[in-house]
């Protein structure tokens, strides 16, 4: 009883046409690759900086926590004239010396 | 009759796909919130602790990299006069010996212990406790052979336990040999995903951080309460992670305590490590799960994670299962909240795709290394999640096998380095 039931089930799936299918496994397969493209370019020609640099030291992290603040400047310097750029930039260096000392 | 079995099988199955999504997903919320919060930089943490230590390298055939961590170790920035440097080598026929034995002589911090052909090869567990004789420091730090440490990372490591409630610490692991192929390029993303959001969120939410057995280190009055490390099981970094909760400490996860390893460079090297990691892992939960959970130590948050974690190896074969089940039951089962039930597919692709790391995760953690062009690579990680279902299907029939059988499978599938990251490092 419960298969006939089922096999009711089963019949309400529209019967395959072979259009379908090509239609299925074209768009199927164009999304996987699609998907895959980026991957394909970065494997041929890879542009990443790998691998990542570990914090060689101290003195390496400091530097790269100053590197940091003067790029974090750069970002907004857009925004602000030269003077209050170069200002802004001193008090950052002078705030982060006592750091250095620690 | 069948059919509604299998259906309470897959709301099973479902239900615990979604239990690691969310875990996953909380996890990478947790870390990305903490690093938008870090809108200035961060103060450099002034705690000096500064014990003595024993760093123990076990070594096996290591030739190709052996020299390299050794000139790294008298190179480290921690006191010369707390530090104490063992090397088990392990029953080695090339010339790992007589490296180890140059560097012993120019260096009175370093100690080799030489065992015999027939001693060595029992395992890494096996080696370690043969160093842990020898130490004499407070604390017993770990590292591979192939690894290769920031200079000050033992000071950053050391500093956590000052808590007395910290019983062990774990530094991050980062890949050096990552441009050489495919392989080391998928085995990098697993790893910043699993070290930068996975690790450090659990140890911000105060879950169970793993010991991941090297870039690590443990309270040497503990590792000697709990008998040292267990050489049955292969998964030891496990075993004792979880003995260590047990007897009631904490382990700390430090970011920015970094240190290179070499990966593994081909698919065959990548299945015997994971397969040995599956099976290990797999005994650890058939150990550990049940007194975990009686555990009156730990919190409810605590139990749950752990739970998780221990059984997160199995995730894979549950997962393919449920696809193949959720096939025929979607075609004899028509409810309208089965069909949504069925999604289980999906979120079982969101959850686990990229093995252990999510790919969000892996997306998350390479955004915060500031790496995003290798987030390009990402949809690649679906062939490492479809190649460690097979890995995990096999070392779970494996350990069946041997638990029906009664013979203990526990040859330690060496990892053999080629010391093809020396180029990165000389260069």
């Amino acid at each position: 009883m419960e298969l006939k039931q089922n096999l009711k089930k089963i019949r309400m799936i529209p019967n395959p046409t072979p259009t379908m299918f090509v239609i299925l496994i074209f768009g199927f397969s164009t999304l996987i690759f699609l998907m895959l493209l980026p991957a394909l370019f970065e494997l041929r020609r890879p542009k990443d900086a790998g691998p990542r640099k570990i914090m060689d030291g101290i003195l390496a992290v400091q530097q790269f926590q100053l590197g940091r603040i003067i790029s974090l400047v750069n970002v907004e310097e857009e925004k602000l004239g030269l003077d209050q750029v170069l200002v802004k930039k001193l008090a950052d260096i002078i705030a982060f010396l006592p750091n250095l000392e620690a | 009759m069948t059919a509604e079995i299998l259906e309470i099988l897959f709301i099973i199955l479902t239900a615990l796909i979604m239990a690691y999504l969310i875990r996953h997903f909380t996890f990478t919320l947790t870390v990305l919130n903490h690093a938008y919060k870090r809108k200035k930089i961060a103060p450099t943490k002034n705690t000096v602790f500064q014990p003595t230590i024993s760093i123990l390298i076990p070594a096996r055939n290591e030739e190709r990299v052996i020299g390299r961590i050794l000139q790294r170790m008298t190179e480290l920035t921690y006191p010369r006069n707390k530090m104490q440097v063992i090397v088990i080598d392990d029953g080695s026929t090339d010339s790992t010996g007589k490296i180890t034995e140059e560097y012993a002589e120019a260096y009175t911090c370093i100690k080799v212990i030489h065992r015999k052909q027939w001693e060595g090869g029992q395992g890494k567990a096996s080696a370690l406790n043969t160093g842990m004789k020898l130490a004499k420091g407070e604390i017993i730090f770990c590292f591979d052979a192939d690894y290769y440490p920031q200079r000050d990372i033992i000071e950053r490591l050391a500093k956590e336990f000052a808590d007395p409630k910290v019983g062990a610490v774990q530094g991050r692991v980062t890949v050096l040999n990552e441009p050489l192929n495919l392989v080391t390029r998928l085995v990098a993303l697993e790893r910043t995903g699993g070290y930068r959001v996975d690790q450090q969120a659990r140890d911000r939410l105060g879950l169970v951080t793993q010991f991941g057995g090297t870039v690590g280190g443990l309270r040497r009055d503990l590792l000697e309460s709990l008998g040292g490390w267990d050489e049955s099981i292969l998964a030891e970094d496990t075993d004792l992670t979880f003995r260590v909760y047990l007897a009631g400490y904490k382990i700390r996860y430090v970011n920015d305590a970094e240190c290179y390893e070499e990966a593994v460079e081909s698919w065959r090297d990548y299945w015997k490590q994971r397969h040995r990691w599956a099976e290990g892992h797999m005994k650890c939960a058939f150990k550990h799960s049940f007194k975990f959970l009686k555990s009156s130590s730990l919190g409810l948050k605590e139990k749950i994670d752990g739970l998780l974690l221990l059984n997160v190896y199995f995730m894979p074969i549950l997962v393919l299962f449920s696809w193949i089940i959720g096939v025929p039951l979607f075609f004899l089962r028509s409810s309208q909240w089965f069909r949504i039930l069925w999604a289980s597919i999906p979120f079982s692709l969101y959850s686990f795709v990229g093995n252990f790391a999510p790919f969000f995760e892996v997306g998350i953690g390479t955004y915060l290394d500031g790496r995003n062009r290798a987030q390009w690579l990402i949809p690649l990680l679906i062939f490492t999640f479809l190649y460690n279902i097979l890995i995990c299907t096999k070392a779970f029939v494996d350990l069946l096998v041997s638990k029906i059988t009664g013979k203990n499978n526990n040859h330690w599938e060496r990892t053999v380095h080629s010391g093809n990251g020396n180029s990165y490092i000389w260069n």
